[in-house]
């Protein structure tokens, strides 16, 4: 793990273009990068980076209760104590609704017979795949009513950093989720950089704080782009003063522009399309892989 | 005194784990005694949720004087820490045990501080 240096792309606000411009970096930064995907509630980015599976393992995040047959007296005490309605009485037999049971385990405590037991659950898969710029990435997929996690952006980071070492990739794309939850503390460790991309709005601002919170606790460097940049100038000037005064580096405003859209329709990378918006943001991926370098040699 | 190390593996020679909730193994050396404890923390891992608080009660078990670990404990994990008041020093990721130790000897480390 010791040279690889992963840039892990954050935003606290929901579509601000997280993904579009870690599909960009990566686009540009070919097989020197693994990509890996941990905004697993809403990935997208297997969408447009046109993944063929290559590996895929099953994934167990948290608990489900199943009852025994042959040991349940049909007592009730289960479907008293559940909070979550997800245990239900007909035709003389508790049975539980896999869906609604939230794994917490209650039922199983009170059980007298000890007729219920906490199994893990089957809740994704993960793959390993070979993507259209010649590299590879680290994803994985949600079953319904699955949720993503920290262990789970745990795996696919983990599947991801020994996909750089074997590749002899330098470094590690991460798409983060949203939010500053379970995933986003998850998708930081180990990272040595956090490219945050914002927009000039209000909510942006205030979830960048957030965020940014996050990413001073775990140790990684800020950096800061703001897309759809001219939508709002009063916000984005704004932005720009708070990041001068947290002393983050500010490398990039992207202006609006219907490519990201159009290029997300025709399931292509905005950096492939767009001529004009690739330039700005290979000037993103080399600061960003500057900054990463310099945190190695600290 | 008693130094903590979150590792990849029960040696000398393992690496650091950069995660703190999500280590692998944490591994204790106690200085008086010259020895080397490994815990395996695996079974934390398998946690979907609450890895952080899970691991900061074991390390609060364990007692440590000064913990050695890579990005460093969470919000709620420090918050489990501060009532044990250990020295963390962080960034230590990709180094093994015994050169994360050298490196923390001579100084070399940087420290969290806990507020």
């Amino acid at each position: 793990m010791d040279s690889i240096r992963e840039i892990v792309v954050l935003s606290g606000k929901g579509g601000t273009g997280k993904t579009s411009v870690a599909s960009s970096l990566a686009y540009l930064a070919g097989k020197e990068a693994i990509l890996a995907d941990c905004d697993v509630d809403a990935s997208n980015l297997h969408l447009i980076m046109g993944p063929d599976i290559i590996k895929k393992e099953l994934f167990y995040g948290g608990e489900v209760a199943q009852i025994d047959i042959e040991t349940c007296i049909q007592c009730g005490k289960c479907k008293e104590v559940c909070r979550f309605d997800a245990i239900s009485f007909s035709a003389g037999v508790h049975t539980i609704d896999n869906l609604s049971c939230e794994g917490c385990g209650y039922c199983s405590r009170v059980c007298p017979t000890g007729a219920i037991t906490m199994m893990p659950r089957l809740s994704g898969e993960f793959y390993i795949s070979g993507i259209r710029n010649g590299s590879q990435m680290s994803h994985a997929k949600l079953f319904a009513g699955g949720e993503n996690s920290g262990k789970l952006v745990a795996t696919v980071k983990k599947n991801a950093y020994r996909m750089a070492k074997e590749r002899g990739c330098d470094y590690l794309i991460t798409d983060g989720a949203p939010g500053i939850g379970c995933p986003v503390v998850s998708s930081l460790s180990g990272a040595k950089v956090a490219l945050l991309v914002t927009e000039p709005t209000m909510s942006a601002l205030h979830d960048l704080k957030r965020v940014l919170f996050v990413v001073r606790r775990f140790n990684a460097i800020p950096l800061l782009v703001i897309n759809k940049s001219d939508i709002n100038e009063a916000v984005s000037e704004e932005i720009k003063k708070f990041a001068k005064s947290e002393k983050i580096e500010h490398l990039a405003n992207i202006p609006f522009n219907t490519s990201f859209v159009e290029s997300m329709g025709k399931a292509r990378i905005v950096a492939e399309e767009n001529q004009f918006l690739k330039g700005i943001f290979e000037s993103i991926w080399e600061k960003a892989k500057e900054v990463a370098d310099s945190s190695v040699q600290n | 005194m008693k130094i903590l190390f979150t590792s990849t593996g029960s040696e000398w020679s393992s690496k650091i784990d950069p995660r703190f909730g999500r280590a692998e193994y944490l591994l204790i050396y106690d200085t008086e005694k010259d020895e080397l404890i490994s815990t395996d923390n695996r079974s934390v891992n398998g946690k979907a949720h609450g890895a952080g608080t899970a691991t900061a009660q074991k390390v609060f078990d364990l007692s440590p004087d000064v913990i050695i670990t890579g990005n460093g404990p969470g919000e709620n994990a420090a918050r489990v820490l501060q009532h044990l008041n250990p020295k963390i020093f962080i960034n230590a990721q990709g180094l093994s045990v015994k050169d994360a130790y050298e490196k923390y000897s001579a100084g070399d480390l940087s420290q969290l501080p806990l507020s």
